[in-house]
């Protein structure tokens, strides 16, 4: 599903270079529910930024589901991103002068999906996420949890391939955060979902199928949750 | 491509709808001034050319207006001219005038000027100086000692509304004397007092044709012109066509000939102003809408990264705001079309007073679908520019704004 092999990500800021990432390589199969995990500027988000084609790497190769990123135009950049994957972020990211149903039916309208059938996946997936009764408010109407559901509503209602989530329980009170990873593991787990999230909360470890730690631009743990303890201990999170 | 099309016009919609009121309220104020400005400047300045082109009409030359050669100073057998245009199709009536210069003199005061005979029968059918009486009666043919006066060679009750000198204020009954230029001195009453609001017709002084043939002792058969009126259905220049067809061979001039001879430069002054008002006003709504849609999309620079990272294309992203634009310049061209016919409505009750006559606005449609179009052009670029280039960042900086 996803492969990458040596990714290297430097950023040049003025005369100051910085290595985000340094030969990163990984392999996630579909269905897996992946956190990605380290301290604060280990390089996670730039990580998930590559993974989900908001940037560009300096070096390396990324395989989506058997396309060679590097290969595509910056139109087939955008399509890949409408068609195939998914982002759920940190600050929630809803357009505030759409409704709930407009913000998450918004994608599948650009998909040019019929009205009738992007009504009754919208009507769908609020009602599963437990939103049926928000549908018209706006996002100055909802709470932090609630503004996440819909932001996950979003991500989730064209079913792409890969879904990221970047920190998305970064601005939330621990029920919200709770909440929302129920969501994710319920997606995971039912719909055989692929999702990829970062995250530094030390008490998520137990959501994730597998956990990849980074440190300095570089993995320094692969695997599932039990191991994570000792990068735990280690004081890598 | 149509789908992108409806997404970006789903988004401008909303965004209007539901962005900030005091924002849309102003951008609308603006754009409906600025297009009231395109259109009410020029507005004034062709009612003030349909004032000159009406006065010229009704009071001075007609539609036609057929002169002698340069080189002669009268056109000689006008009854047989008469006779002629009369009966040209599309010529409703023509009437002479013969013109010659007399001193006036009456309450002390003295004036020289020019004396127009005429023959008011004739002139009833061409000219609307018989409906502008201001004291008195219009002259009827075969009067004889009777004279009727412009106000301005008459005189205002207030001297402060003269324009130039006059007798000091006479009214029907005065009397005054003439003295033409064959040396006849002659005591004529005022028969009335007209007033036009065209200084041409308002400066002049008028008698009987019989009068003149009486000062001259003799038969007058020429005239300094005749001013022939058309049917109200004619083309002017078709007619002027048929008059040297019929063998007319005196200079013959539409009143839009005559304009242009008189006020060639003026018109042309009032074009540039024209432009230089409309160029202003292009800019101030470029840069308002530039402004505005700048403002814009640098609050939305992180909603537009948020848009680009979930898959909607750049170019919806663009059209979103141009759309708005479209929709901001829609209903502000609206607004200033309901200001100005507004204005026109009031200005038609109330115009405004000029020497020459009352002013009020003309709208021309020609320049209310240009002057749009122009509003369009410029707001679609005063929106585009701005829109793309927040749409061109980088997602993750747009993003982190």
């Amino acid at each position: 599903m996803i492969e990458v092999e040596n990714l290297t990500r430097i950023y040049n800021m003025g005369k100051v270079t910085i290595h985000a990432l340094r030969g990163v390589s990984l392999k996630i199969q579909k269905g897996e529910f992946v956190g990605i995990m380290g301290a604060s500027g280990s390089g996670k988000s730039t990580l998930l930024h590559l993974l989900g084609l908001l940037d560009k790497p300096t070096q390396g190769r990324i395989i989506l589901s058997g396309v060679d990123v590097k290969t595509l135009s910056d139109h087939q950049r955008t399509r890949f991103r409408l068609k195939r994957l998914g982002y759920v972020f940190q600050d929630y990211a809803l357009i505030p002068e759409l409704t709930v149903e407009e913000n998450v039916y918004l994608t599948s309208m650009i998909r040019g999906t019929p009205k009738q059938e992007y009504i009754n996946q919208t009507n769908g997936i609020l009602k599963r996420i437990g939103l049926s009764d928000r549908t018209t408010h706006r996002q100055n109407e909802l709470s932090g949890g609630q503004q996440q559901r819909v932001a996950i509503a979003r991500a989730m209602v064209n079913k792409p391939e890969i879904l990221y989530a970047d920190e998305p329980c970064a601005n939330l009170d621990s029920e919200s955060s709770r909440n929302v990873l129920d969501l994710f593991k319920q997606i995971n787990k039912e719909m055989q979902q692929t999702i990829v999230m970062v995250s530094h909360e030390e008490w998520h470890i137990g959501y994730f199928d597998r956990i990849i730690i980074l440190r300095d631009g570089q993995i320094i743990s692969d695997g599932p949750p039990p191991s994570i303890n000792q990068g735990i201990s280690r004081g890598y999170i | 491509m149509f789908s992108d099309l409806r997404v970006s016009f789903f988004l401008a919609v909303r965004g209007i709808l539901r962005g900030s009121r005091g924002s849309l309220y102003l951008t609308v104020l603006i754009i409906a001034m600025v297009f009231t400005n395109m259109i009410f400047m020029p507005s004034i300045i062709l009612g003030f050319i349909k004032v000159a082109e009406d006065q010229i009409i009704t009071y001075q030359t007609g539609n036609i207006l057929i002169t002698p050669h340069e080189d002669e100073a009268y056109i000689e057998d006008v009854d047989e001219l008469l006779e002629k245009v009369n009966h040209i199709p599309g010529v409703l009536r023509a009437s002479p005038h013969y013109s010659t210069g007399v001193t006036l003199r009456s309450k002390g005061n003295t004036i020289g000027t020019s004396v127009v005979a005429i023959r008011p029968d004739d002139e009833r059918l061409v000219t609307d100086v018989y409906q502008k009486m201001k004291d008195g009666y219009y002259l009827a043919d075969g009067e004889k000692g009777e004279i009727i006066l412009g106000i301005q060679t008459s005189g205002h009750k207030d001297e402060n509304d003269d324009m130039g000198a006059t007798l000091g204020y006479l009214q029907a009954g005065d009397p005054v004397t003439v003295e033409f230029t064959n040396g006849v001195s002659k005591e004529f009453h005022v028969k009335g007092i007209i007033e036009t609001g065209s200084y041409y017709a308002d400066q002049g002084a008028y008698i009987t044709w019989d009068e003149l043939e009486s000062v001259y002792g003799k038969d007058i058969n020429k005239a300094s012109d005749l001013i022939v009126k058309t049917e109200p259905d004619a083309y002017e220049p078709d007619v002027k066509t048929q008059l040297y067809r019929f063998g007319v061979r005196e200079k013959v001039q539409t009143w839009q000939d005559i304009l242009t001879e008189a006020m060639g430069r003026a018109v042309q002054n009032f074009a540039m102003l024209n432009s230089i008002t409309i160029i202003v006003s292009l800019i101030i709504a470029v840069v308002v809408l530039f402004i505005v849609i700048m403002l814009k999309t640098i609050n939305s620079r992180k909603q537009i990264g948020v848009l680009k990272a979930i898959g909607v294309e750049k170019k919806i992203i663009i059209n979103n705001y141009v759309f708005q634009v479209l929709i901001l310049t829609t209903i502000g061209v609206i607004v200033g079309v309901t200001l100005v016919e507004s204005m026109v409505a009031i200005l038609t009750v109330y115009p405004f007073q000029f020497p020459d006559g009352e002013v009020t606005p003309v709208v021309a449609t020609s320049d209310l679908i240009n002057n749009t179009i122009m509003l369009f052009i410029v707001s679609l670029i005063a929106g585009y520019i701005p829109a793309w280039r927040v749409a061109s960042e980088d997602i993750l900086t747009a993003m982190r704004a």
